[in-house]
């Protein structure tokens, strides 16, 4: 049986980097942020599972380029805070590689990665250059068994006045999951993220994006089911490191049947980020008296000409609004079913909404 | 047999007395407007039709078609053919306005066993009555009520009366909040609604309505009873004079 000890560091990690890992993995801040997830049989898992490490695009647009790490000359910068993220360095020493893609001109159609249910898969560092535009796709494939782990770590680096948009879907999943999206934005660079997924069993889904560049832009609209039994632990930490930032984040978890559904969104706001506007809201809908929330606003604000809203509601169906449709004739149970679907479509935008409304519409039939 | 009949209603809201002691008969054909003053109960009166939870009969008798209502759910009511039309309509982010009224259409149709419309037919039937209220047939896509103006969320109500067929339409407060040629693209879906089969309480503040709509009947509700009622003159009365004469 591998155990941590035994794990060796890639180059770009290095051994010291590694021990970091370890070290932090029994630190404050982390039992801080898994709280409600556990830790220990995550780690396990991710250290015994399989490794994938095919290439992450199938079709690679003419205007990207695709490299293995280790044919790189020099190793490349993740800027993953480790104390923060140690199992992103665990899942790189177990990879042993990684993959960078490089998109130097706009592609004409949408980069596809891959998202292999099961398994450690390498990490992926995509760059954009300055001024270039690129539509991110991912579908997380149906898991050909259940249980075991997929664990995932992103790497988005946009340059100056670049734009991305990243839609990811995870519409079937039942293995447990963790993950990673790291992000950094440059000057006057823009993201769009678009995340829509069900939780039959065990998601762990860490966010972090560095608004680093003046008039840096993010905006993320979310939408999330969780199933009878499922556990879902959002992590979101939104760095606002300069002037004149913007970030929107709108997150929609509903939690069915006895589930537990987390979500902790944290915004920093650095004493250089003059004009930052930041504006979260995570709503929760608690369908079943037994399902648990956990949402928690953290704010840390460093400067006084900034603009920051941050709303978080746990509930139920709204009374006046169940009461709206019983008086058209609707039954209880279909007003129940329509009004969840709306909390959650509502949640949703990207090319998976359509799919992500089917889905979520399949859960609320077969109930 | 009365369309509806109200008898010596007492009714609490949240365990609070506000009807008193009301009485109230409606035949089909006939409009029957309800004013009186803030606070004196016409909402609660609506929305004690409608079954609302909270809202509690605690004496006398409401019958419609000649069917006891006060036992029945809220559903159950809109399916034997009463409709309300909110004083505040709610908004529904992520519920289509359509896929609201075909699932509610296709309630009451399964209610009175027949085969639900097609969606294509359905469609094309919504589309035109809401272009008849001057309402863009793109509203239909939005969620419902979802950012609509004041306006629009009235003549919404009016699209859902005329599509939904009812036999008795309580409509609370439908003209406030209207500009003048929305009063009138309203007041004409009303008039539509209206006839020998149908009932209509219009709960209003003012005459300018009446103008479009003829009461057969007006009453004044004070402090939850009706303290006058007459015909389309006493709106006229009310109009010129206010209130404060009928507690003289
Ligand atoms: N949920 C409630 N709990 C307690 N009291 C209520 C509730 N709803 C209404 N009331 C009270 O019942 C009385 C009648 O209210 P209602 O809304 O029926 O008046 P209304 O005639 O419709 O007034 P308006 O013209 O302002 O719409 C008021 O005194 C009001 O405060
Ligand atoms: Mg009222």
């Amino acid at each position: 049986m591998a155990a941590l000890s035994s794990l060796e560091a890639p180059p770009w990690l290095g051994a010291e980097g590694l021990t970091r890992c370890r070290r932090a993995l029994g630190g404050k801040l982390v039992r801080e942020t898994w709280k409600y997830s556990p830790l220990p049989k995550v780690t396990d898992a991710l250290i015994q599972t399989d490794v994938h490490q095919d290439p992450p695009v199938e079709a690679l647009p003419p205007e990207a380029a695709l490299h293995r790490f280790d044919e790189l000359d020099a190793p490349p910068q993740f800027g993953i805070d480790l104390n923060r993220y140690p199992l992103a360095g665990i899942a790189a020493a177990r990879a042993g590689t990684g993959w960078l893609i490089k998109v130097e001109r706009t592609p004409s159609h949408p980069l596809r990665l891959a998202a292999p249910s099961l398994g450690v898969s390498a990490p992926v560092l995509l760059q954009v250059a300055p001024g270039c535009r690129v539509d991110i796709e991912q579908e997380a494939a149906e898991a050909a068994s259940e249980g075991g782990l997929g664990a995932q770590v992103l790497v988005l680096s946009l340059g100056p006045d670049s734009e991305a948009t990243c839609a990811t879907a995870e519409l079937a999943s039942s293995v447990d999951r963790w993950s990673l999206l790291q992000v950094h934005l440059q000057r006057n660079a823009a993201l769009t993220l678009n995340h829509q997924c069900t939780v039959g069993n065990f998601q762990r889904q860490d966010l972090n994006v560095a608004l680093a560049g003046e008039g840096a832009r993010l905006s993320s609209v979310g939408a999330a089911l969780i199933q009878e039994g499922g556990r879902l632990d959002q992590q979101v930490v939104i760095e606002h490191a300069s002037r004149g930032t913007v970030s929107r984040i709108k997150q929609h978890n509903l939690a069915a049947g006895r589930s537990r559904c987390t979500f902790n969104g944290r915004i920093h706001i650095h004493p250089g980020a003059a004009g930052a506007d930041a504006d979260l809201s995570n709503r929760n809908l608690a369908l079943d008296s037994s399902a648990e929330v956990n949402t928690k606003p953290e704010l840390e604000i460093y400067n006084d000409d900034v603009r920051c809203a941050h709303g978080a509601t746990v509930g139920q169906l709204d009374a006046e609004v169940l009461f709206y449709l019983l008086s058209r004739g609707l039954g209880p149970q279909q007003a129940q079913r329509l009004l969840s679907l709306g909390f959650l479509r509502d949640g949703l935008a990207g090319p998976f909404a359509e799919r992500a409304a089917t889905a979520f519409a399949a859960h609320f039939m077969s109930a | 047999m009365s369309l509806l009949e109200v008898h010596d209603l007492h009714a609490s809201v949240n365990g609070e007395p506000i009807l008193r002691n009301l009485s109230l008969r409606v035949e089909t054909g006939e409009i029957h407007a309800i004013m009186g003053p803030n606070g004196s109960g016409k909402s609660t009166l609506a929305n004690v039709l409608a079954g609302r939870p909270g809202y509690e009969v605690t004496a006398g008798q409401v019958s419609f078609n000649g069917a006891g209502l006060t036992g029945l759910e809220p559903e159950a009511r809109a399916q034997a053919g009463l409709f309300l039309a909110f004083q505040y309509p709610v908004e529904i982010p992520g519920l289509s306005n359509m896929e609201f009224l075909k699932a509610a259409w296709d309630s009451h149709r399964a209610a009175q066993g027949a085969q639900p419309e097609s969606a294509v037919s359905f469609m094309k039937r919504a589309r035109a009555l809401a272009k008849s209220l001057e309402l863009n047939p793109e509203f239909l896509k939005r969620g419902v009520n979802e950012g609509f103006s004041g306006g629009e969320k009235k003549r919404n109500e009016i699209l859902q009366l005329l599509l939904l067929e009812p036999k008795l339409a309580v409509l609370d407060e439908t003209d406030s909040g209207l500009d003048i040629d929305a009063l009138q693209t309203v007041a004409a879906g009303i008039n539509r609604f209206c006839s020998a089969d149908t009932g209509v309480l219009l709960i209003t503040h003012y005459q300018r309505l009446l103008n479009h709509i003829v009461p057969d009947r007006v009453h004044v509700l004070s402090e939850g009873r009706i303290v006058a009622s007459g015909d389309r003159h006493l709106a006229e009365k009310l109009e010129a004079e206010g209130y404060a004469w009928l507690s003289d």
